[in-house]
């Protein structure tokens, strides 16, 4: 704790000298701050909050935090208002659903302190003056990259800015790449935020660099560890198929800049999500072909990733769901398999990762012609080293204990994912445990043996094998009409196993012959790979060699849940010093876990950038604690190349973002005017065209549209605040834009028009719109960056089929065609970004009367029904909807009579029968009970 | 070019103004023939359709208001083709949108000479069509129900439901099931694991 030499009596809690600089410039000026991950963000901006809370008087907005950090940032608070006794500190009120009422809200507002408000709230709180923007004394915006023009954010920080000028601003990002995207990205997401002043704190920057590389560097040691061979093989064929995937993918999509279409980049992290970025313009035309490759491209990525992560028996499970996932869906005429399925490479992937769990034994008895299957359950290279250095650091203590200091002496190992926790967990638990008596073995070591995961890899494949064979059942049971489908065709399987007569669902496995060992997996008639089943004498063979030892027996079941409840009767501390602690990296909180761990040894099983600057930022943070850092990872695997690629990105954007600086001109526009730029730079198209009474409005009455608060997701209300409109939010049933009293608009993007012609919600819209509405209209949006057209759509080639009314339409402009002819009235608008829709907005709104905004949301409401009723969430709503039984009607019954999805799943056929009626209940119930295990 | 003299039931009559319209030359799938309409195409007793190029109508912007009004309110569904064939469409579209408004025409974009004709032919088509298809409920298999029910929240893909299926039988199991024990299937990492748990228990009404 060092105190503070500026005029404040708090205090504060940031040691190092960047941080002090940092705390002072935040204190003096409005900024944005970029920081280099893993350097202290939260830190800074808990410390900064508590300096305003510890003033109190003050009403202090957080603008984008999420779950976690307003966690943080509310502990952080109390605990800082504790330690420096400040009698006026409040902390942290979080405002993020819809929870707290109005009323309740509009209290709090007056009280003042600080609030943690989610975006869609606090946009419909500013605009509708529940939080009046001139009683703010400032706003804090986390996460600025996601200040973008057309963002909610930016939206808050401009009606902010034109009501109230003289409230601090400060925005944070630890993220610098997203500013480096686009044509002076950096100005552009300034004067987003009004700000004119940009921080960047890189790790190279000569402050930070100099507060952490002092004489108290925490020592590294790095380890490369090796992947078997099978791994190797496994990541190879996986490589190849991305290969494949990139080739069939350029071939679909000439054209296109696709020099970052290679091998190099698909090891990044965001590879599928760039590629997909790059087709976004035209992702609604783009063929199915390229949509699928893409989804593989994504699950290709996460295989990689798990055949690291994953022990070989979890791999080969987390295969088999993947697998039965891309199996054809029935009835599609579409050649719907992935075509990475097709490859070589794949089959390598699949009998690999099988053999590495299990293989098959040569020695042919007499007795049985077939092969038996021996368990081979390799295990993962890592395990191994960290149990090496689990030993040393043991040897370490004894030969040459270290020197006492003030940290606990316990082992940190941190790992990518809390399955990875479990997994680690479970190896040290069960390393010494011996899964039989092996006299040979014990003879060897006299002592505890050698860790093996052998007890712990036995256990998985006994688990593996009895879900494999429910599995079997569950994915017969899903999959059935798709079996039907390929059978009318030919079933391998049946005509393989010279099946005459239809064996039950469960039964048919597939035969193979003797001599074939590791022969290929069965490829359907498609070419297709088949799901391979082994034989049921072989997987009892197996499970006999796995089969419960008497050792075994005696450990106790996993625990995967803690009820934690008769906490007091089993518990008890343990004593820092003994303890290993395995935890997964989580951001910003990881420095939580090391001040309160204070390892002296932390081991990473996984490598990741930021948190290595967090060692150091916790080193040099404390004179006397020493850290000694194990890094491990996989030599020549794509987990190796990630982490290089990320720490070289980071400087890249930071070297950018710094020549940006430099010559940015921004400066000069903001000041003075500045403030009143928001408008401008909105109103600067606008106007001049329509020369002569055009915006008659502006005289009268200020133009005003309705918004459903569920509209706010888009940009949409922004820019029509931007046109200056008065934007009046309000729980709307019918339509989501009012422009008049006769006006009535519906605005779906393209994909929100596909989704909502197939489950028929925009035919009920258009229903209710034209009950209520005169002129209803449904507003057809592009994106502002995706290409305006719907052509490539229908497939044009003239064929009748698809003019062929009896086949039912597919494309989307048939179904417009249906929509139009429904309702001859309906009255389309097309528009070719959220830009040009609010002009034609302004355009419609011309000589007509403004909108009621009571009469609108009265609109479609029962009689009998409140308004304040009609507040739902939508995701649970609408998993709702697609339960078979679940109509539009019924479904206002169920969301009244029960609170959430579970307590619909948990009702009967009988409880649901008053609700919804018998048939429907019997639907109801069916969908949910429906047991895949038990069906024979 | 033209095809011999039908009764006129069943395909598309077509006004003679469109003679060299290469939209015709694309109308393949369904029978035309000329014939003296108001409107450019007749695609039904009550639907007609109106054929717009923007590049014309930024020439001429007078003739689309001439042609509606020869119309004389004759048709119920009155169609203007659109075809969009100039790069800065801004402004006559906001303006074609007013005029729908004000005119009582459907505007329908397209964007090549083909899209325009296979609409004609979707409207003649569907003449007497009926609107199941766009009604929704339309029947799907239990598996993809099932698929699509638990992929609603954001992030939870295919594979997915699944495992989250086979892990525990029944849906109504994966929806009691504990955190921790859904966190235990491959693939479900803690973000999933989290969606997923707080979907399935977000009350429906948001308090008040």
């Amino acid at each position: 704790m060092s105190a503070n030499n500026a005029p404040q009596p708090v205090k504060l809690s940031l040691p190092l000298e960047y941080q002090q600089h940092l705390f002072q410039e935040l204190r003096n000026e409005d900024e944005l701050v970029i920081l280099a991950r893993g350097l202290g963000l939260m830190r800074l901006i808990t410390n900064l909050l508590h300096s305003y809370d510890a003033a109190g008087n003050n009403l202090i907005v957080i603008v984008g935090a999420e779950d976690r950090e307003n966690a943080w940032i509310g502990e952080a608070l109390a605990e800082h208002a504790a330690i420096s006794m400040a009698p006026k500190a409040r902390g942290l009120t979080v405002v993020n659903t819809d929870f707290t009422s109005v009323a309740a809200r509009e209290k709090m507002y007056t009280r003042g302190g600080i609030y943690s408000i989610t975006s869609r709230i606090l946009v419909v709180d500013l605009l509708t003056t529940l939080l009046n923007p001139e009683t703010i004394t400032g706003l804090i915006v986390l996460h600025a990259e996601k200040v973008i023009v057309t963002s909610l954010e930016a939206f808050i920080l401009r009606i902010y800015r034109q009501k109230n000028k003289v409230g601090f601003l400060k925005a944070f990002s630890d993220n610098p790449d997203p500013f480096t995207i686009g044509f002076s990205p950096l100005a552009t997401m300034m004067r987003n935020m009004f700000l004119r002043k940009a921080s960047l704190w890189p790790r190279f920057h000569i402050t930070v660099a100099s507060s952490l590389e002092g004489k108290k560097k925490a020592e590294v040691i790095e380890l490369e560890v090796p992947m078997t061979d099978a791994m190797k093989e496994i990541q190879t064929a996986i490589m190849e198929c991305v290969e494949v995937s990139i080739k069939e993918l350029k071939k679909g999509n000439s054209g296109l800049e696709m020099d970052d279409w290679n091998m190099d980049s698909a090891l990044l992290k965001n590879f599928d999500i760039m590629i997909r970025r790059q087709l976004d313009p035209n992702w609604h035309r783009v063929s199915w072909k390229t949509k699928q490759i893409v989804n593989d491209l994504t699950v290709l990525r996460s295989m990689l990733h798990s055949l690291l992560s994953f022990d070989s028996v979890s791999f080969l499970q987390h295969l088999d769901t993947i697998h039965a996932a891309h199996s054809p869906q029935p009835g599609s005429t579409r050649q719907n398999q992935s075509p990475w399925m097709f490859l070589d490479a794949a089959h390598t992937i699949f009998s690999t990762a099988k053999q590495r769990v299990y293989a098959s034994n040569v020695k042919a008895t007499e007795k049985t012609s077939m092969e038996s299957l021996r368990p081979v359950l390799e295990e993962q290279p890592k395990w191994a080293v960290l149990a090496e250095i689990l030993q040393e650091i043991d040897r370490d203590l004894i030969f040459e204990p270290p020197m006492r200091d003030d940290s606990n002496g316990t082992i940190l190992i941190m790992c990518s994912d809390t399955a990875t926790t479990r997994q680690l967990r479970d190896y040290l638990q069960k390393m010494y445990i011996k899964p039989k008596e092996d006299v040979l073995l014990a003879k060897q070591d006299q002592d505890r043996g050698q860790p093996s995961a052998a007890f712990l890899m036995r256990r998985k494949l006994r688990d593996y094998l009895k879900w494999k064979s429910e599995f079997a059942q569950i994915s017969s049971a899903l999959f059935a009409e798709n079996q039907k489908a390929l059978k009318e065709a030919a079933d391998p399987r049946l005509a393989q196993g010279g099946n005459k007569s239809r064996a039950p669902a469960n039964k048919r496995r597939r035969q193979r012959g003797g001599s074939v060992i590791g022969a290929a997996p069965g490829r359907a008639a498609n070419g297709s790979l088949m799901p391979y089943i082994e034989k049921p004498a072989e997987v009892e063979d197996l499970m006999a060699e796995v089969q419960l030892t008497e050792e075994e027996a005696n450990e106790k079941a996993d625990i995967i849940a803690d009820p934690l409840e008769d906490m007091d009767d089993f518990y008890e501390l343990y004593e820092m010093q003994d303890l290993i602690v395995v935890h997964a990296y989580e951001g910003d909180q990881d420095e939580h876990v090391l001040e309160e761990v204070k390892p002296r040894y932390i081991i990473m099983y996984e490598p990741d950038a930021a948190f290595i600057r967090r060692v150091e930022v916790y080193r040099s943070s404390h004179n006397d604690r020493n850290v000694r850092v194990y890094f491990m990872f996989y030599e020549g695997s794509v987990e190796e190349q990630r982490y290089l690629a990320s720490v070289r990105r980071e400087k890249d954007s930071f070297t950018k973002l710094i020549k940006e600086r430099a010559s940015m001109s921004i400066v000069m526009t903001v000041d003075a005017h500045g403030i009143e730029d928001p408008q401008e730079a909105f109103l600067r198209t606008v106007n001049t065209r329509i020369a002569g009474g055009g915006r008659l409005a502006a005289t009268a009455q200020p133009p005003r549209v309705v918004v459903d608060v569920r509209e706010f997701r888009s940009s949409l209300p922004s820019l029509l605040h931007g046109r200056n409109m008065v934007i009046v939010p309000c729980m709307l049933t019918v339509g989501d834009y009012i422009l008049s009293p006769n006006i009535c608009i519906e605005r779906k993007s393209v994909s929100d028009l596909i989704s909502s012609f197939k489950d028929g919600r925009l035919f009920t819209q258009a229903e209710t719109m034209f009950q209520h509405y005169r002129n209803p209209m449904l507003l057809i949006e592009f994106d502002q960056n995706k290409s305006f057209t719907l052509e490539p759509f229908a497939d044009l080639s003239g064929n009748l089929n698809s003019v062929n009314p009896a086949s039912g339409p597919s494309d989307l402009q048939s179904k417009l065609v249906l929509l139009t002819l429904a309702f001859p009235r309906l009255r389309i608008i097309w528009s070719s970004s959220p830009y040009q829709t609010a002009e034609i907005f302004e355009n419609l709104k011309t000589q007509e009367e403004e909108p009621d905004p009571i009469a609108a949301v009265r609109a479609g409401l029962d009689k009998d029904m409140k308004a304040e009723d009609q507040a739902f969430n939508l995701e649970p709503q609408e998993m709702l909807g697609v339960v078979p039984g679940v109509t539009p009607k019924n479904v206002k019954n169920l969301v009244l009579e029960c609170a959430n999805i579970r307590e619909v799943a948990n009702l009967t056929e009988e409880e649901l029968e008053p609700l919804v009626g018998r048939e429907a209940g019997r639907q109801i119930s069916h969908f949910f009970g429906r047991n895949l295990i038990d069906i024979d | 070019q033209a095809l011999p003299q039908r009764s006129s039931g069943s395909s598309i009559l077509v006004s003679p103004r469109q003679k060299g319209n290469p939209v015709l030359a694309s109308l393949k799938s369904v029978p035309w023939e000329y014939s003296d309409i108001p409107a450019d195409y007749g695609l039904g007793l009550t639907t007609c359709a109106l054929f717009l190029s923007l590049k014309y109508h930024r020439l001429h912007p007078e003739y689309i208001y001439t042609r509606i009004r020869n119309l004389q309110g004759k048709y119920n569904l009155r169609i203007v083709l659109t075809m969009v064939d100039i790069p800065n469409h801004e402004d006559s579209l906001r303006e074609l949108s007013k005029t729908s408004l004000v005119n009582n025409v459907t505007v329908i974009l397209c964007w090549s000479a083909a899209e325009a004709a296979h609409y004609l032919e979707l409207y003649k088509s569907y003449e007497h069509a009926n609107f199941a298809a766009i009604k929704g409920q339309q029947a799907t298999s239990y598996t993809e129900k099932l698929v699509e029910f638990v992929t609603v929240p954001r992030g939870i893909n295919k594979a997915d439901a699944i495992s989250l299926v086979s892990a525990f039988g029944s849906i109504k199991n994966a929806v009691n099931a504990d955190p921790e024990a859904v966190a235990v299937i491959g693939g479900w990492g803690e973000k999933k694991v989290k969606r997923w748990c707080s979907v399935v228990e977000e009350p429906f009404r948001t308090q008040q």
